[in-house]
């Protein structure tokens, strides 16, 4: 771990690491900038107005909250509603719950934790658009 | 100085032959022609009687009482005034010019002279060379390395949209459709500001999600840095809040029922349920009230929060450094 490599080399922030950075930012604003001339032709528009009286046949939440509103559909209502409070609990005390050096069979596992978590938000999110 | 003389003279023999030749020329040859090719005044020497119909009545020309037809005693001389003040800048220039040439500081470039100028002032060279020399490790070139700073640009990028499209959005249930679609239809680039602040916050989500990811499979969370990790949870969690208050704002079906599902959703928690709802929605309805409420937390008290743990977070990365991985 403490051998000498090639990753332990540097480069100085200015003017080199900087100017990788201010290209990457004129890159962005490419993109920004792309976004906008397409806005202008495809805007982003409006639905009908809110209509408190009026219920639309498929109520969906904002795309990344979608996954939340289709687990609730699977689980008790009183446990799915602090399911998510549980897990931003346990993500933001995730530090000092694993406190072991850092090795590769511990980074294997996060990586699997991870792409489980991550590929069942997507599974739940792709259920929630299809309905 | 002979030489200088018959200059003088070759350029005032010019000048004569000019005047000459000027006033030679057939006087009001063009003038006639385009009088005789008005078909206005041709109209009126044919038949009287089918004169044009007037001009239509136009509006006052401001520009013209703005700027020319002031006829007041003191504006001739405040313009005399103006220029002889102008003149004797431009005379004291030029003596001073000439007469202290030699004895001035040598030369340097106005840039030059501006850093000086504030380095005198506020002594930044030292402080700001050490930020700057400050070496970036090798590891940290790698392209996932750029997903927090893109996710910090995007919040950049949607704060001067936000600010823009703050201009002309109303946060009542009647104003606010009724703005979004003026600044869609009739706002100068108002489609795209809104554009780019769309995409540009559902990009933000996943960019800082995939940041997370990062600093979660390279285990640049543990300790020394288990804070830092703890304030990029809480910028996630602001994130998906200015998601949240912001998706309500245009007031259409959407977002409406979007917003009712969600803070339903905060209501059904054990215990603190009925206050999260009623704190939310500012009473148990998703009203007038909701959506001024979602307005001042969008605009004001999330970007004061979000700017502090913005903060903390940099500051954070610029003490500990980035995190070696394995």
């Amino acid at each position: 771990m403490t051998e000498t490599t090639d990753k332990d080399k540097t480069i100085p922030f200015f003017p080199t690491h900087i100017t990788t950075e201010a290209w990457v930012t004129v890159g962005l604003m490419a993109i920004v900038l792309a976004v906008g001339v397409l806005g202008s032709f495809w805007p982003i528009g409006l639905e009908e107005p809110a209509d408190p009286m009026n219920t639309p046949l498929h109520v969906k939440a904002h795309w990344y909250f979608v996954f939340l509103q289709e687990m609730l559909k699977y689980v008790p209502k009183n446990i799915g509603v602090v399911l998510p409070i549980l897990g931003i609990i346990a993500v933001l005390l995730w530090p000092f719950i694993d406190r072991r050096t850092d090795s590769k069979r511990g980074r294997l596992f996060r990586i699997l934790l991870s792409a489980v978590v991550m590929a069942g938000i997507a599974v739940l999110t792709w259920m929630g658009m299809r309905a | 100085m002979k030489s200088f003389r018959r200059l003088a003279y070759a350029l005032l023999a010019f000048t004569l032959v000019m005047v000459v030749v000027f006033a030679a020329r057939a006087p009001r040859a063009e003038a006639t022609a385009v009088v005789a090719a008005d078909p206005v005044a041709l109209l009126k020497s044919a038949s009287p009687a089918e004169a044009p119909p007037p001009p239509p009545k136009q509006d006052t020309c401001q520009h013209c009482h703005l700027a020319g037809e002031i006829t007041a005693l003191f504006y001739p001389f405040g313009r005399w005034m103006v220029f002889a003040v102008f003149g004797a800048v431009f005379a004291y220039g030029g003596w001073r010019l000439t007469s202290n040439w030699t004895t001035r500081a040598p030369w340097k470039p106005l840039i030059l002279r501006a850093v000086d100028w504030t380095e005198e002032r506020f002594h930044l060279k030292e402080p700001l060379g050490k930020v700057l020399s400050k070496p970036v490790p090798m590891f940290a070139t790698a392209w996932y390395y750029c997903l927090g700073g893109i996710s910090f640009a995007l919040f950049a990028i949607l704060g001067i949209t936000g600010i823009m499209l703050a201009f002309y959005y109303q946060p009542t249930p009647e104003g606010a459709y009724a703005s979004i679609q003026y600044i869609e239809n009739q706002v100068l680039f108002g489609s795209a500001i809104r554009a780019i602040h769309h995409w540009s916050a559902n990009g933000m989500v996943v960019l800082v999600v995939a940041h997370m990811l990062r600093v979660f499979i390279t285990g640049a969370f543990k300790a020394p840095r288990e804070l830092n990790w703890m304030s990029g949870v809480f910028l996630l969690v602001l994130t998906l809040a200015f998601g949240l208050t912001g998706y309500l704002l245009p007031w259409d079906q959407t977002a409406f029922w979007a917003s009712t599902v969600a803070t339903e959703i905060a209501g059904a928690e054990p215990g603190i349920g009925n206050l999260a709802l009623v704190f939310l929605r500012g009473g148990w309805e998703v009203t007038a009230v909701t959506l001024s409420r979602f307005f001042a937390l969008h605009v004001l008290v999330l970007p004061a929060v979000i700017v502090l743990f913005l903060v903390a977070h940099f500051l954070m990365i610029r003490r500990q450094g980035i995190a070696r991985p394995l």
